[in-house]
């Protein structure tokens, strides 16, 4: 039954490897600049701190398709000619790195204030408190909703196929056109989906259960 | 040792020390009563400059917290380094403990002699291991917050800041948050800490504690030093009508000498 499936995987798995090599490179970019962001927006000097936040609250109000598409089209109009996969990468590593800030700044503040004041009293510093105090538990508050959004990026990477970059779904959607099998292979395609993001949805999962143990 | 003088601090519109000035000398354990709200807990927090004043001086041995003056009576904040190192002379314990979860009882001990002194982590971890057994919790060293009660915890919370040696204690209600059954152990290292000789500048609720303890009371109502002395005086005597209504609420519980 599931005959036109079968034969198209092969092609569907190529489409399935690109979306894996995409959400690793868009996540850990992302996460990268979202820790910089985050700290500064936490923990930097105020027009720093001001200019996270406006970076924060104009990404937050606008779909991540938007950005890929400016994304696709601001280098030709700056007279740049970049690989797709470049250009919708940078958006989509804009994107994310916006709500990993948003996650990390939010769980630097949310070390509580008493504990602050307590190394203070010891004497201690700025950078000693930052790295024995704040970070180690903004790190372990931060790791759920960390997951989820990495989560949620790889599932984010089916738009680049709109703006016209190939992967799994782009693929799917050919397949599809080729075909005309489509809930055949939308199926297939959704499960292929759900095996990429299976890794990071059971540590989610193991990682919400411990967090909330230790608090 | 410590010299206070018309110390004024406002939030905003709110003016909560209104003139405040006293004196504590080295080994005295001075105790600070008073209603909620008459600012206590702001006057020992600028102390140790965990809040900046707005007018007035505080002293520590001649030093002037927080503030550099210029020669015109002006002055400048001091830079965070100062102000961290001034800091470490001034134990401050909590009263809400402010330990820091993520690490064992030795390790929260050894938090400053380790990361503010540069102490190594084998001879802080000795050191720490001998003040949390004055404190008596020696078998509870390597156990997290989490697993240690109230007064376990305000113990260890004592034992790291007595860790930094520092020449004066500053305590903030510090049984105020604990069981009952759980005070008399922290009053207790608290009792043993002032028979050594530590400065101590205590701010309670714990009436036979500070008739017991107290070299000094002083009664604050309102942002100001209301009254002031010996304390079986201050509180068999007390002179002003608020004091006198303060006291009656906690005679019934006081237990007799």
């Amino acid at each position: 039954m599931f005959h036109v499936l079968i034969i198209s995987l092969p092609y569907l798995l190529k489409g399935a490897v690109v979306t894996v090599w995409l959400s690793l490179a868009t996540i850990s970019l992302g996460t990268l600049l979202g820790f910089a962001l985050g700290t500064a927006g936490a923990v930097g000097p105020r027009p720093l701190r001001a200019a996270v936040t406006a970076y924060v609250f104009v990404l937050r109000g606008v779909p991540i398709l938007v950005v890929m598409f400016l994304g696709y089209y601001v280098f030709p109009a700056l007279g740049y000619r970049v690989d797709a996969y470049v250009a919708v990468g940078a958006a989509m590593v804009v994107y994310v790195g916006a709500f990993v800030s948003e996650i990390v700044r939010g769980a630097i503040l949310a070390v509580p204030s008493g504990q602050i004041a307590a190394a203070r009293s010891l004497g201690m510093r700025r950078g000693p408190m930052l790295r024995e105090i704040v970070f180690p538990q903004a790190f372990r508050m931060a790791i759920p909703p960390l997951l989820n959004t990495a989560l949620t990026t790889i599932k984010q990477t089916s738009y680049v196929s709109v703006v016209g970059a190939w992967e799994l779904s782009y693929a799917a959607r050919e397949v599809v056109e080729r075909t005309l099998a489509a809930f055949e292979i939308f199926l297939g395609v959704m499960v292929l989906y759900f095996i990429i993001c299976y890794p990071l949805s059971v540590a989610a999962r193991h990682l919400e259960r411990r967090y909330a143990f230790a608090s | 040792m410590i010299a206070v003088k018309g110390l004024r601090k406002s939030f905003g519109p709110l003016t909560v020390l209104d003139g405040i000035s006293f004196a504590v000398a080295a080994g005295e354990v001075v105790v600070v009563l008073g209603p909620s709200g008459s600012g206590k807990s702001t006057m020992l927090r600028c102390i140790n400059f965990l809040e900046p004043y707005d007018e007035g001086e505080i002293r520590i041995e001649g030093e002037l917290v927080g503030y550099r003056e210029a020669g015109n009576g002006k002055r400048t904040p001091r830079p965070e380094g100062e102000i961290a190192r001034f800091r470490e002379q001034v134990g401050m314990v909590f009263q809400s403990f402010n330990l820091f979860p993520h690490r064992s009882a030795v390790e929260n001990v050894m938090m400053g002699p380790v990361h503010v002194r540069g102490i190594s982590r084998k001879a802080a971890r000795e050191t720490a291991a001998g003040l949390l057994a004055k404190v008596g919790l020696a078998e509870k060293m390597d156990e997290y917050p989490a697993r240690l009660s109230g007064g376990q915890q305000q113990r260890v919370a004592i034992a790291r800041a007595l860790a930094m040696q520092p020449k004066v204690m500053l305590f903030d209600e510090v049984t105020s948050s604990l069981d009952p059954e759980l005070v008399g152990e922290v009053l207790l290292v608290m009792r043993r800490l002032a028979q050594e000789g530590m400065t101590m500048i205590v701010v309670t609720h714990e009436i036979a504690f500070a008739r017991d303890v107290a070299d000094r009371i002083i009664f604050m109502d309102k942002g100001t030093i209301v009254e002031e002395g010996d304390p079986r005086e201050v509180l068999l005597n007390p002179r002003s009508e608020r004091l006198r209504g303060f006291v009656r609420r906690f005679t019934g519980a006081l237990p007799e000498s």
